[in-house]
């Protein structure tokens, strides 16, 4: 594994206990075991004393972790600059963000159940208004979606989604919302006012339908600007489940299954 | 308080009278044709000041009336016709502005710590330079 | 003012800033002999290097100058009367650091238009008063 300047400085930085949001420590680490990586003496790379990395540590060890939010705000800059390159509009953008976020949901899913089952007694994580402990795969769609709501949602910035709604029209039962206040990956994003449709928690919507899709829950997932005077950066995510998770649900709804 | 230098600029921009307090460099080597010129000097740890190698002080007095020249208009169009800049400081020295309803421009420079000079200029103008350089048939 | 009027007035103020270090006092130290043909100078502050312009006091107002380490340059009009210039400036700076400089939509050397820095800056400066 050769050991590229940024990356090195990215191992060093997710190692390290700045300040706030265990966020970027949790992507950079793969949910199965890794071999160990080779040494290398680069010096952006800090290997503590006893010669093991990020990737040697147990899974939960990086649960209470911090990452520096500076480093994130400029991880997450660069990713938007990268994503920006030969796009043809806001739409290409925005699914570029999503593609990012999306794996990450499919990965995040993983340490998610991960950690929950191995804290369940500790509370947590699963205090998840659904959860009968120790929580399993949810198969209804409101479970799903207050295990977003809550438990992934603090996994990512620490904090739960401030509201969660159901679309109110009679056409689009398969509607949700998940609203977030002053969603992270935003506080420092000033949106020109040419693109002022976009929203670059893009991202963070593809997160969420990498979870969805892990769960089995076939959806798309887009985030939308809704400012409030007192909230400029509200975002909504909207959430679409496709047509055969409707009819799973309508099924299970008959069967009793919770 | 230390004064270092002090110059007087008539209305065509010309440098009508300057005096100097800062004792003029004397090259030792005898090459009395540019006393000014030296060689800056980087091993006492501080950085030479870009182009003062071999300045005069024609040169350095013209290069202050550009300074408060552009000043001068700058915080006219900023403050409105009526305001005037009075002194700035940097992190070495402090330059004191007074400029006459004749145009005639006093500058002086002093260290960073001295108090406004607004009113020393004024007097100098009003009790040395009409009594003794207006007065005195001022050639021009 | 017109935004070519601030742009002429940035250019000018630059050159400004310049000459204004050019121009500092130097004065000469006693060499030991052993150096021939050279003087060396010391600034009337020795131990600080030499800046350019930092504050300019006009009948009307006051400007702060303050540069970056990167050589961008602020320059804060307040009152002559205003105190504590320097807090302000700083979180000025912290606020530049944040919203603009984390700002993925922001173009290194362009004019800053970022509506976020805008509300902070707004936010902050009305909490002050």
């Amino acid at each position: 594994m050769s050991q590229h300047p940024r990356h090195s400085a990215m191992l060093s930085i997710s190692t390290s206990n700045s300040n706030l949001a265990n966020a970027g420590a949790d992507k950079q680490q793969p949910s199965q075991n890794v071999s160990t990586p080779t040494q290398s003496s680069s010096p952006g790379l800090r290997v503590p004393s006893n010669r093991k990395t990020i990737y040697d540590r147990h899974l939960n060890r990086s649960r209470t972790a911090e990452l520096s939010r500076a480093s994130f705000a400029f991880l997450f800059s660069e990713m938007v600059t990268y994503a920006q390159r030969r796009v043809t509009g806001i739409q290409d953008l925005e699914k570029r963000l999503n593609e990012q976020g999306y794996p990450l949901g499919l990965r995040l899913l993983d340490l998610l159940f991960y950690r929950t089952m191995s804290s369940s007694t500790s509370s947590s994580l699963s205090s998840s208004s659904t959860s009968s402990s120790p929580p399993n795969r949810p198969l209804r769609i409101l479970p799903l979606l207050h295990l977003i709501h809550g438990p992934l949602w603090r996994l990512l910035f620490q904090r739960s989604a401030d509201a969660l709604e159901h679309s109110v029209s009679p056409e689009t039962p398969n509607e949700y919302m998940i609203t977030d206040n002053d969603p992270l990956v935003n506080t420092y994003i000033s949106v020109p006012r040419e693109m002022s449709m976009l929203n670059c928690a893009a991202f963070v919507a593809g997160i969420i339908e990498g979870v969805c899709d892990g769960c089995g829950f076939e959806a798309k997932v887009s985030a939308h600007n809704q400012p409030t005077e007192m909230w400029p950066g509200r975002t909504v995510f909207l959430l679409r489940f496709g047509d055969s998770v409707m009819e799973r649900e309508k099924v299970l709804e008959r069967a009793g299954v919770r | 308080m230390v004064v270092y230098s002090f110059y007087i600029f008539d209305r065509h921009a010309e440098c009508i009278y300057k005096r100097r307090w800062l004792p003029r460099p004397t090259s030792i080597s005898g090459k009395a044709s540019r006393p000014t010129s030296e060689i800056p000097s980087s091993s006492n740890g501080v950085p030479p000041v870009f182009g003062q190698s071999d300045r005069t002080t024609d040169d350095d007095a013209k290069l202050i009336f550009g300074t408060v020249f552009s000043l001068r208009n700058m915080v006219r169009k900023l403050g409105g016709e009526d305001d005037s800049f009075v002194s700035y400081n940097t992190s070495q020295y402090k330059l004191h502005y007074y400029e006459t309803p004749t145009n005639i421009k006093f500058v002086m420079l002093t260290d960073v710590k001295s108090p406004s000079m607004r009113v020393a200029l004024q007097q100098i103008y009003i009790n040395l330079f009409v009594e003794y350089g207006v007065l005195d048939s001022y050639p021009r | 003012m017109s935004t070519n009027d601030y742009l002429v007035l940035a250019g000018t103020f630059h050159g400004v800033h310049a000459i204004t270090r050019t121009i500092t006092p130097r004065i000469p130290v006693p060499s030991p002999p052993s150096s021939t043909s050279t003087t060396s100078y010391a600034f009337p502050n020795p131990g600080i290097p030499a800046t350019g312009l930092e504050y300019l006091e006009t009948e009307k107002f006051r400007l702060t100058c303050f540069q970056t380490l990167t050589g961008t340059k602020f320059l804060l009009f307040t009152d002559p009367l205003t105190t504590n210039i320097d807090v302000v400036m700083r979180k000025v700076y912290e606020l530049y650091a944040d919203y603009v400089m984390k700002n993925p939509f922001y173009q290194l050397e362009m004019p800053v238009r970022c509506e976020a820095f805008d509300r902070h800056l707004g936010g902050w400066l009305r909490g002050r008063t």
